[in-house]
């Protein structure tokens, strides 16, 4: 016990103050690059310490590595990963050569790396990379692939029960991400109440002809359907456009806002939208109100939307997809439920016990949340 | 009598058997878990895509050749031609569990997984069952643990054997939170090995369970006692202290500091209780005090976050390098897939990095296997950042099931 701290505090001298080498599981980090089709590449990083675990690093049994001792074991390296890395194709294994040489760093200290270059048998392409080091000392030991390609990159794990990557599957596209993100997009909107609750506020007094309006022009054609519907669509396109602004801008780290606050805004805003369909006092024009409430909304995802933009390539692609895909949901929401709520407003109860009904009932769930949400500031 | 399984074991390892298994070109939709109700929390599982990565450090050549690179640990033996008997085996798996507890190294629990893989199953002895459940319990499989210590109580043998078992099998459920499975445990520990270790496990319990002011009193006044009888050999000291700790921070007593001080005097390498010291110490802003009490841990997840934390409210200028570091780290174990420290993760995010809504996401996680007063605390200060009431309302309906009271989360007093 004692020797172990001994030995351990040793170790923390010799890395110095500064950087000090963190303690985690073993991995070594594979890099294999196909972003340029003609020449792909493979990196390996494996770390010293695993390393010494299976071959004579130490040569003189010191317990201390040092740079003479990795480069006198540098064959024996190669050879390692000659036999445990192996990149295969159709027409059999594929040749590494040697292009670099020498240490690399990650969390938990010094690694020894290579890059080759991969030459399969007769110019045909790489279908898959096995890996196979480590495994029998160590059993959590793990091989980290990053896997670049024309279209971005992925990561994978290899371990001992599944140490085979297949390269013939293709990454997900372009249209794959986008088409994944719509699809969340609508089923985003369709899950929450709060959004809905906000756009029924939005839609209802397109539904609905106040009596005033009646008595003062009962010779005037009623606005037709599509007139409304249409005018609908642009109040909810509003909406939408206003919190993607606040969402790229959150996305691209620009303004944060302090979510809880933003959560119990968005909840008031949903009551005061209510109360100005009866009572106008932030105006008539909807759209307006949609825009300005939107940005709220918008910064709704700003502090959760902050890590979306670093790491994944296809980020914009995936929030392009997502947006839209809210706005669908939003407009097939209208293309349902307009027509029947529409419909109802030709009934005298509709305006004068249903559409008071509805608002009391969002003000007061909405008003809930943001005292809800209020206490938990 | 083994020290493994003293204190509950915090070197949750990045070494996670569930390793997320290869899928062939992970794609987006399979990074982040299905999308959680509430439109606004949403997008929250966007987050949890793809860990960001940046340019691998480049391949150097220019080291020179006396440059001492890395020392290496010390491995008598990771030989399995070396052992030929159980008893040699379980001495060497042994090793290399305390390694990993001590020191908070993970690759430690590997070589011990190794050892014991490859041991007959026909050669499997109870000794060997109950460490194979410690190395499961510092892997999260609670219960692959489990089952080894059942199988090891459901059999007559070695009364030392049975005490081990009972004792890690006790630690266990209190770890994840199941109080009454804990204290049956206790019970039986305490006909079978009556004494400190036993009434620490039992007022461990108890304290959980709304008793903490009785049990506190209780099992000072039976340490002293033992104390003052010469009794209170270290191991049993260490249990009595560690508890009493325990006890005395749940209750919001200022005598938790010196109980952590004593266990850590007994055993400096204890860094479980370096750990909640630490965060005792934070908690009260006693920062300087913190980063002293963290010098040098730098290499533990547990302990760095917490440096961190207390570097960056002193305005130290050593904040930076070690976030830093912690970043690349997590970066990595994310990559790598099996979170792991998900605790050490949320606390990183919530303080560190400022993003609530992720660290309420591991937290939460967390919280479904581990159910210490840390983990909870952790939960409900993610959630209370966020202003997620239902997770504090659901955290408190629990806490209210079980009566329990902590003075470090006030919020939910049931």
């Amino acid at each position: 016990m004692k020797h172990a701290l001994q030995s351990w505090l040793l170790l923390m001298m010799a890395f110095g103050s500064a950087t000090v080498a963190a303690h985690k599981a073993s991995d070594s980090f594979i890099y294999l690059d196909q972003s340029n089709p003609d020449a792909t590449t493979l990196r390996v990083d494996l770390a010293l310490r695993d390393l010494a675990l299976v071959l004579p690093l130490d040569g003189n049994n010191d317990q201390q590595l040092t740079g003479a001792e990795v480069r006198a074991a540098r064959p024996a390296i190669t050879g390692l990963v000659a036999e445990g890395v192996t990149i295969l194709s159709d027409q059999g294994n594929c040749a590494l050569a040697g292009q670099q040489w020498g240490l690399s760093r990650h969390s938990d200290g010094p690694y020894a790396a290579a890059r080759y270059g991969i030459q399969c048998p007769d110019g045909a392409k790489p279908t898959g990379i096995t890996y196979d080091l480590l495994f029998d000392v160590d059993p959590l030991h793990r091989g980290l692939v990053q896997w670049t390609t024309t279209e971005g990159e992925s990561l994978a794990v290899l371990g001992p029960d599944s140490n085979r990557l297949d390269l013939t599957a293709s990454q997900p596209s372009m249209l794959g991400t986008f088409g994944t993100f719509l699809y969340e997009g609508v089923i985003h909107l369709l899950i929450g109440l709060d959004h809905i609750l906000f756009l029924l506020v939005l839609i209802l007094p397109a539904t609905f002809v106040r009596q005033q309006q009646l008595k003062l022009s009962r010779t005037t054609p009623t606005v037709s359907f599509s007139t409304r519907l249409w005018e609908l669509a642009g109040i909810v396109s509003a909406f939408t456009v206003a919190h993607s602004i606040t969402l790229a801008l959150a996305a691209l780290d620009i303004v944060r806002l302090p979510i809880a606050w933003v959560e119990m805004v968005i909840a008031l805003s949903i009551a005061i939208a209510a109360l100005n369909v009866f009572w106008p006092i932030l105006g008539k024009k909807t759209w307006k109100l949609a825009f300005g409430f939107g940005l709220i909304h918008g910064f709704g995802f700003a502090s959760v939307l902050g890590d979306l933009t670093s790491g994944v390539s296809q980020t914009v692609t995936a929030l392009a997809g997502f947006n839209i895909g809210v706005e669908l949901g939003q407009l097939g929401l209208l293309v349902i439920f307009f027509p029947l709520l529409f419909w109802l407003g030709r009934y005298r109860l509709y305006a004068r016990a249903a559409v008071p009904a509805m608002i009391v009932a969002v003000t007061g769930i909405s008003l809930f949340w943001a005292v809800e949400r209020a206490g938990a500031l | 009598m083994i020290r493994i399984t003293n204190r509950p074991l915090t070197s949750c390892s990045d070494a996670c058997e569930c390793a997320r298994q290869f899928t062939p070109g992970l794609r987006l939709t399979e990074l982040y878990p299905a999308l959680r109700g509430g439109v606004f929390s949403g997008l929250l599982a966007l987050s949890l895509a793809t860990p960001a990565l940046g340019a691998p450090a480049p391949i150097q050549n220019d080291f020179r050749d006396d440059q001492v690179l890395l020392n290496l640990p010390n491995l008598s033996s990771t030989q399995t031609s070396d052992i030929r008997t159980a008893q040699q085996l379980a001495e060497q798996v042994q090793t290399h569990l305390q390694q990993a507890r001590s020191e908070g190294d993970p690759r430690f629990l590997g070589y011990a997984q190794r050892l014991l893989q490859d041991w007959p199953d026909d050669r499997m002895t109870d000794r060997l069952r109950v460490l194979r459940a410690t190395l499961w319990q510092s892997l999260h499989r609670f219960d692959d643990a489990r089952e080894d210590l059942n199988q090891v109580l459901a059999r007559d043998g070695d009364t030392q054997n049975h005490v081990q078992a009972l004792l890690t099998l006790a630690n266990l459920e209190i770890v994840q939170g199941r109080y009454s499975e804990a204290l049956t445990a206790c019970k039986q520990l305490e006909k079978l090995y009556p004494g400190l270790i036993a009434a620490s496990c039992r007022a461990q319990v108890l304290a959980r369970t709304g008793q903490a002011d009785t049990v506190y009193t209780e099992l000072k006044a039976q340490t002293q006692q033992a104390q003052g009888q010469g009794q209170g050999n270290t191991t049993a000291m260490l249990w009595a202290e560690g508890t009493l700790a325990d006890i005395a921070a749940q209750l919001g007593r200022p005598e938790a500091e010196q109980h952590w001080r004593n266990v850590l005097a007994l055993d400096p390498e204890d860094l479980y209780s370096r750990t909640q010291l630490a965060d005792w110490l934070i908690q009260k802003q006693r920062f300087e005090q913190a980063v002293a009490l963290t010098k040098g841990y730098d290499a533990v997840d547990s302990l760095a976050v917490l440096r961190a934390i207390a570097l960056q409210a002193t305005g130290s200028g050593q904040a930076k390098s070690l976030i830093a570091s912690l970043d690349e780290r997590f970066t990595e174990a994310r990559w790598r897939g099996n979170l792991l420290h998900q605790r050490d993760y949320a606390r990183f995010l919530l303080d560190i990095q400022q993003q609530p809504d992720e660290a309420l996401t591991y937290a939460r996680e967390n919280w479904q296997s581990q159910r210490e007063p840390m983990d909870t605390r952790l939960l409900l200060r993610a959630a209370g950042a966020t202003g997620n009431s239902a997770v504090i309302d659901t955290t408190g309906e629990w806490l209210a099931s079980i009566n329990q009271r902590d003075a470090r989360y006030p919020e939910v007093q049931p």
